[in-house]
């Protein structure tokens, strides 16, 4: 549906060979528009910077569980939003578990850098997408648009400017939602490629939005900052390859519900054992990652 | 509309380090607040720590009290 960036990097990883789920497979040219769109305007105006910072290897694995964590949910944060403003209530679920997680940031964790007939077979024509990429990468790059650093303003400076940002994109989504007939407020919506294990949505946007705090970013802010040039970041986004390609591979990620086209029964959705082992795991590296790094004073 | 006023811009390595400049600025009450980076000084989306530009000595002193470690201190119209 519309725009995800752990599904296109999981389409991505699946078309590089690094899984081989069929049915997601497809080199997504919004992935290549988004970081490219972002390195064009930055250079435009002079706000690239090359830049690398600390921890590859801890934002490596933070890049593994922001996927991990998003296909177990189905969807990252965007998607997330996008699905809100169609009416799936599991996305309002979701977003309970997403918000928790940005809520660690009380823990006052030191790694953040301040300056720093499957879904692949579904896709818009490849120039749109491209372009389609390069606008939203650029759009994405001026606004500074996150939805972990959304919530994290909000809650430390009482800061609205990015969460406006968002609200906006979801209003209008929203509103073109309810004028083209597509918002349906439910939960077993099929079609909408979500499922309706709530404790399971919650705990995949709570690893989400964990990791999104601890790395600085969501998955589209990660690949706006690699455009940028920020290396920490790109160095996020291989590890976010890396895990999709494990999301498949060790049979993590999530299935939605769906119709079954021969008995029109519909199917649930489901998170498979191995999903949840992951996730609860995410969550526990997350924290290791976290108290491990966490500031002490006078260091 | 505030009227934008030259300010001390202090911008960090880490979150954590904002944070803890905050709690040390209201312990000690050197005045400030947090803000998002000022475009002007990087496109990234941090914190940082402003503050009135007579306050710099009292910054760098509760800095260096309590170890906090700053990226760099700019002057900018916030």
């Amino acid at each position: 549906m519309a725009f995800c960036i752990a599904c296109f990097i999981r389409d991505t990883a699946g078309a590089l060979g690094l899984h081989s789920a069929e049915a997601v497979q497809y080199a997504r040219p919004e992935i290549i528009g988004l970081v490219l769109g972002a390195f064009l305007i930055s250079v435009a105006t002079k706000e690239y910077r090359s830049t690398a910072g600390s921890s590859s290897m801890v934002r490596f694995v933070l890049g593994m569980i922001l996927v991990i964590g998003s296909l177990v949910f189905l969807g990252c944060p965007l998607r997330m939003i996008i699905r809100m403003s169609a009416g799936d209530l599991n996305a309002w679920v979701a977003l309970i578990g997403f918000i928790l997680g940005v809520l660690i940031l009380s823990l006052g964790t030191s790694l953040l850098k301040s300056s720093t007939s499957g879904p692949g077979s579904m896709h818009a024509p490849i120039l749109l997408s491209l372009i389609g990429g390069l606008i939203f990468g650029a759009v994405a790059q001026k606004s500074r648009m996150c939805f972990a650093g959304s919530i994290r303003d909000v809650i430390l400076m009482r800061n609205f400017d990015l969460l406006t940002i968002i609200g906006g994109f979801f209003v209008v989504m929203l509103i073109f939602n309810i004028a083209t007939g597509r918002f349906v407020p439910a939960f077993d919506t099929p079609g909408v490629i979500a499922h309706s294990e709530h404790l399971w949505n919650i705990l995949g946007m709570y690893a989400v939005g964990f990791a999104a705090v601890l790395a600085g970013g969501c998955p589209l802010r990660q690949l706006i900052l690699a455009g940028q040039g920020s290396s920490d970041s790109a160095v996020t986004v291989l590890g976010m390859f890396a895990g999709a390609a494990a999301a498949h591979n060790f049979g993590l990620a999530a299935s939605g519900t769906a119709l079954d086209a021969e008995t029109q029964e519909l199917v649930a959705g489901a998170v498979p054992m191995n999903g949840k082992v992951a996730v609860i795991l995410c969550i526990v590296v997350c924290f290791v990652i976290a108290f491990t790094n966490n500031r002490s004073e006078g260091k | 509309m505030r009227k934008k006023e030259l300010k001390l811009v202090v911008t960090f390595h880490t979150t954590a380090d904002a944070m803890a400049m905050e709690q040390a600025c209201g312990e000690k009450k050197v005045p400030g607040r947090l803000i998002p980076v000022p475009r002007s000084i990087s496109a990234g989306c941090g914190l940082a720590w402003c503050a009135p530009l007579d306050a710099r000595e009292n910054i760098l002193e509760v800095m260096k009290e309590k170890a906090i470690e700053e990226e760099a201190l700019h002057e900018c119209m916030v």
